[in-house]
This record gives structure tokens, sequence and C-alpha cells, in this order.
């Protein structure tokens, strides 16, 4: 395997302690928190402003993250992305703001006017791309994109991350924290 | 696949007129004609889980009303539920220091996430059975129907003996509508003085205490018009009539739902009582004892591409027919006479008039690519025969619409051999199998104009 070096990007800047594949595309203004995990061929594009990621959040292979300007009122505004979110591989993000303990499943498309709040997940393959919020502990599932509220969030993913920092290393290069975690940015809510 | 996916395209006429896709027919071996799915007669073999894969025979899967006591759906999706685990530290009852984890069970949907912790469902402390069942509250009464009902249906039954068996086939069916025991109806046999021994004091039809019918609603409650819809506390139609029985109306009383049973069926054909279909006894095992298909025995026609169509213009049109049997088979294709429902006859067709003689099929050749070795073997006339590989032959027939407009449907006669290889290895100990002709009426529908 040959360590393809991408040029590198001024405005990234990776907490110490996040596991960052080298093989993703990451465009644009981002922050990426703790113990964050990002797989080889991710992409995230600050297209429109911003992205803040917090901690604990895995993102899988070919997810697409996306700060895009829905509207002109939206234009600039940062993407944050909370702590212990799971993106699984394939899905498609662009929201405004995404909060804690959410499970964007396989092949999902967040469009761009939605707003996820905490606990929510959005099953395989569901679209959601009105000009909505979800509200706390959503579950959307089915081809239907049925919806129900569940009692309690989905469990946070510690072990998986904890497996994933031990194994990512072993078989990819991955890109070099920039900054301490005593000096890391606030990550808003 | 295509024999699946494409259906309805080409059919054939099954002994009993109604008209199917090959791979839904099958071929009875002992009267050699076409049977369908509504020709044949079903027969229950063994009800089991498709989760568990547990046998249920069927006296007890009647007790159980078809439901298996061990899995479970989920009663907001459908799906089957899973058995998580969970730890759970409590302190030592005999040591108040320590504490011992115990391990807790809850059903939980992988696919709704919904979980029994949703309704505050109690964990269980062990991992099958156990789990609290809902009481139906119209148990009683339907008790009492049924018991009346059965009564009823002796009484019935009484009457018509006495009247020596005006109909004698027509009540078997009451008797199995009332559940009334395979015990009640052989007696019938034995004697027609049976119904002496049902004795008038015996059990007397109860006064059933009549329904009452609801006459009037109470009027909605003003909440329903002034407060917003809580759609995600409320149930679908879906949910509540998969319970019919109760019929929860709030998303916190729906309950886990036993899962039904599903059966392992056969297949007899109606006239000489010879299965057709047989599948293994165990659910694990999808293979089938017997199973007549017709895919197996009769030559498949198919369409090979879709062409244009002219009205009152010949076009040549290019057909495949494959053999399914182990030995070469010859085929004549014919006009159906008197066809003249144009529902299923919309062009003229000229069909090949030689005999088509199809080789064997030969499962472990069939993937080794030949190129036109074959021809030789069977000189081909190349005007009439597009290609030839392996079982399969590719021809083409002339095909004029009739219509102006609508679907080009034509219909022929296949005529093949048939070697019936299983019956004359019963029958005789000679080394051929007999040959035999059987006819199909083959009805395809090539396209529109």
């Amino acid at each position: 395997m040959s360590a393809p070096k991408a040029p590198v990007n001024p405005n990234l800047k990776i907490m110490a302690g996040a596991l960052v594949c080298e093989d993703c595309e990451l465009i644009g203004d981002i922050t990426i928190g703790a113990r964050t995990v990002i797989h080889p061929k991710a992409r995230i594009i600050a297209e429109a402003g911003p992205i803040i990621i917090g901690e604990f959040n895995i993102i899988e292979e070919l997810v697409t993250i996306t700060n895009k300007s829905s509207t002109d009122a939206n234009s600039g505004k940062v993407l944050i992305i909370g702590n212990n979110n799971v993106f699984e591989v394939g899905c498609h993000v662009e929201a405004i703001r995404i909060g804690d303990h959410n499970v964007i499943e396989s092949k999902a498309k967040v469009g761009s006017k939605v707003e996820i709040s905490n606990g929510c997940i959005v099953g395989c393959g569901c679209i959601l791309n009105m000009n909505e919020a979800l509200p706390e502990n959503t579950v959307v599932y089915g081809d239907k994109c049925e919806r129900r509220i569940q009692r309690e969030r989905p469990p946070a993913q510690m072990l998986q991350i904890d497996f994933l920092t031990r194994i990512l290393p072993n078989y990819h290069y991955l890109m070099k924290p920039n900054l301490n975690v005593n000096v890391r940015a606030p990550v808003k809510k | 696949m295509a024999t699946f996916a494409t259906v309805d395209l080409v059919k054939y006429l099954c002994t009993c007129e109604k008209k199917f896709p090959i791979c839904r027919l099958y071929l009875c071996k002992h009267c050699l004609k076409l049977r369908c799915i509504d020709c044949v007669q079903h027969e229950v073999d063994t009800p089991y889980c498709p989760n568990c894969l547990e046998i249920m025979p069927a006296q007890e899967a009647k007790l159980k009303k078809n439901r298996c006591s061990n899995c479970f759906d989920c009663p907001v999706c459908g799906h089957t539920l899973m058995t998580r685990a969970s730890g759970h530290i409590s302190p030592n009852p005999e040591d108040p220091n320590k504490s011992v984890t115990k391990k807790t069970y809850y059903l939980a949907c992988g696919f709704c996430r919904w979980n029994t912790r949703d309704i505050n469902m109690l964990d269980q402390t062990v991992a099958t059975g156990n789990w609290p069942m809902l009481e139906n509250p119209h148990v009683k009464r339907i008790n009492n129907l049924l018991e009346n009902y059965k009564l009823m249906a002796q009484v019935e039954k009484a009457d018509r003996e006495r009247k020596k068996y005006v109909k004698r086939r027509s009540h078997l069916y009451l008797q199995d509508k009332f559940n009334l025991s395979p015990s009640v109806m052989k007696r019938k046999g034995l004697s027609s003085f049976s119904s002496l021994s049902l004795k008038e004091g015996d059990k007397t039809i109860e006064d059933l205490e009549p329904s009452v019918p609801v006459e009037s609603f109470d009027p909605l409650p003003n909440d329903y018009y002034t407060q917003p819809a809580a759609l995600e506390k409320t149930t679908k139609l879906v949910h509540r009539l998969s319970v019919p029985e109760f019929q929860p109306e709030d998303v916190s009383k729906l309950h886990p739902i036993n899962k039904h049973l599903i059966m392992k069926k056969s297949l007899r054909c109606r006239e000489c009582e010879h299965n057709l279909s047989k599948s293994d006894f165990n659910p694990c095992s999808i293979k089938f004892k017997i199973q007549l298909t017709a895919l197996h025995w009769v030559p498949e026609v198919r369409i090979m591409t879709p062409s244009t169509f002219t009205y009152n213009k010949e076009t040549l049109v290019t057909l495949t027919m494959s053999n399914p049997s182990v030995f070469n088979t010859t085929v004549t294709l014919s006009q159906i006479e008197n066809e003249t429902d144009v529902d299923y006859c919309t062009a003229k067709v000229e069909l090949p008039k030689k005999e088509l003689v199809l080789a064997s099929r030969d499962e472990p050749s069939m993937h080794v690519y030949e190129d036109s070795s074959q021809a030789h073997e069977f000189k081909d006339d190349p005007k009439l025969i597009v290609f030839r590989k392996g079982n399969k032959i590719g021809f083409v027939v002339k095909v004029t619409p009739v219509v102006p407009q609508g679907d080009v449907k034509i219909c022929f006669l296949l005529k093949h051999e048939f070697r019936n290889t299983t019956v004359a290895a019963l029958q005789s100990e000679s080394k051929e199998p007999e040959i035999k002709w059987l006819e199909h009426k083959v009805y395809l529908c090539l396209g529109t104009i």
C-alpha cells in the first residue's frame, strides 16, 4: 500500500486522541473531536461553512457529510455534530445540526433542511428531506419511513471505538492530530 | 431465474382449462396430465414455527391457535423479536459486601428498535418462555359460543341421520366448522342408531345470553378537537388489526405477538390420488421427497427477444425451447385448429413444420462452452433453427398480427415425447422406458403492436 499524500488542508483541526484515516476526503474548515473514529473513504465537505464534529463519533466508510447551504439564511453556518453518534456505511448527511447519541444507518439520507436532536435513529435507506426537526429519540424505519418514539436512546459504542482504535492503525495510514486536548475548541450546543 | 421473473408471458393450459406459467404447473406422472394449484388437493403435513423450526403436531397447533409459544413478532413492524441479555448488578443476599451480576433478558426488534422495556414489561430471568401473556377479555364468551355451536352441530347431525342421509356429504363441512372431534365423525359410520346415544337429557343447548348491539356511541371528547393529535402515541390500523382480540389504541399497550406457525404442504392429484409434491418432513430441510413440477418434464418455451409488430405484416420471432429431460426429445408444433377465442390469439402464426429435436439435458456439460459441434450432429436447418446450445434451441416462427392494435398473442399445440422413467422402472424390467406423446396448449404474449 502506498501512502497517498493528500495536500495538507490548513483548516483541518484534529484533536489528540481522534483517529482519522489518511485515505478519506476532508475538504474545508473541519474540526474533529477527541476519540472520534473516521474510517477510510469517508468524505467530509465543509462547503457552505465549517463542520465541527464532537467526541466519540464513528464515521464509517463511504459516508458523506456535507455542510450545504439550503437557504441563504443557513449559508456560512457551522454544522455541529455532537458526541457519540454513529454514521454507518454509505450514509449521506447534510443536516443543519446533529445532537448526541444518534445513529444514521447505512445508505440513509438526511437532507439539508433537517435538524436532528438527540437519541434518534434514521434507519437503513430512509430518506429525510423535509424541513423539519426530529424530536428526541425518534426512530425512522422501513421503506415508508415510518416513525416512532423510543423510550431509551441508543447506547454509546465505547467498545467498538476501542476496538477500532486498536485495529485501524494496523492497516491504514493515519492523519496526525494537530490540536492538543487542553486547548480544544469549545463544542457548541 | 427468468422462468420465475417473467412468469406471465408464456402460459401453458392446465387440464382444468386454466392458463399458468410452466413453473407453476405440475405434471402428474400417473395420469400424464398437467395440474395446477387450483385443481390439486392441498394437504397440511406439519405445522412448524418459521423461526425456531419446531414441529408442532396438528392437534397441539390447534390448541395453541397456530402460534409458537416461544417466538414473537414485533407489534410495531412485524419483524421477529430477538432475545437480548443484559447484565444487572444487585447485592448478594448472603453477603451484603459482595454483589452478583444477574442476567436478565428482554425482547427487542432489530428493525424498528422496539423493545419490551418500551412498554414497561419486566425483564425475565430465563431466556425462553415465561413471557407474560395477555388474557383475552372475551375468552369466556367465545368458549360459550363454541360449546353451543358444537351442541347445535350434534343436534343437527342427529336430525339429518333420522332423515336417512338425505344429503350425505354436505354436513361434513358443517362438522369441521364447529370443531367436532374426528371420533364423533367416525361414530356416524358405525350405525345409524348412533344418534340415540345423544340422549336428550345429556346436554341441552344453554340459553345463551344474546349479544347486545351497540346502539349509540359516546360523543368524541372535546380534547379530540382542541388538542393536537399525538400521532406517536396512537397505534395505526395495522397494529390494531394484527391483534384483533385486544386492538390496542395506545402504543404503550402493544404487546409482543406470538409468531404464526406455517406449514409444510403436500399436493395430491385429485384423479389418481398420487402425490404431486411432498416436502421433507424436517422443517430445516428445503428438499422435496416428491416434486413433480412440470418444469422438470415438459419442454419450456420462452421468448428470446422482443420484436416490433405491424398490423397484417409478417414478423419473425425467435423463441427458445429447452429440454429438461435426460433423453433427446422430439417435439412437434402445430396450430390449434379451432381456437377462436380472440382474447388469447390475436395473430396468425406459421410454425416450423418439421419435427424439432432437443438434445438431452446434461448437467455437467452445460457449463462448458461448446461451439456449434452439435449442429452437425442434429443436421439442423439454419433457416429454422437459429442456434443450438446444450439442451436449448432457438427457432423461428412467423407471426402476422390480425388486430390493428393491442397485444400480439399466439397459441400453438406443443407435442413432445415423454419417457416415464419412474413408472417404467416400477412396472417392467425392460431397459428402455416407454415413450408417450404428450400434448400441451401454449399461449404466448409476444408484445404490443
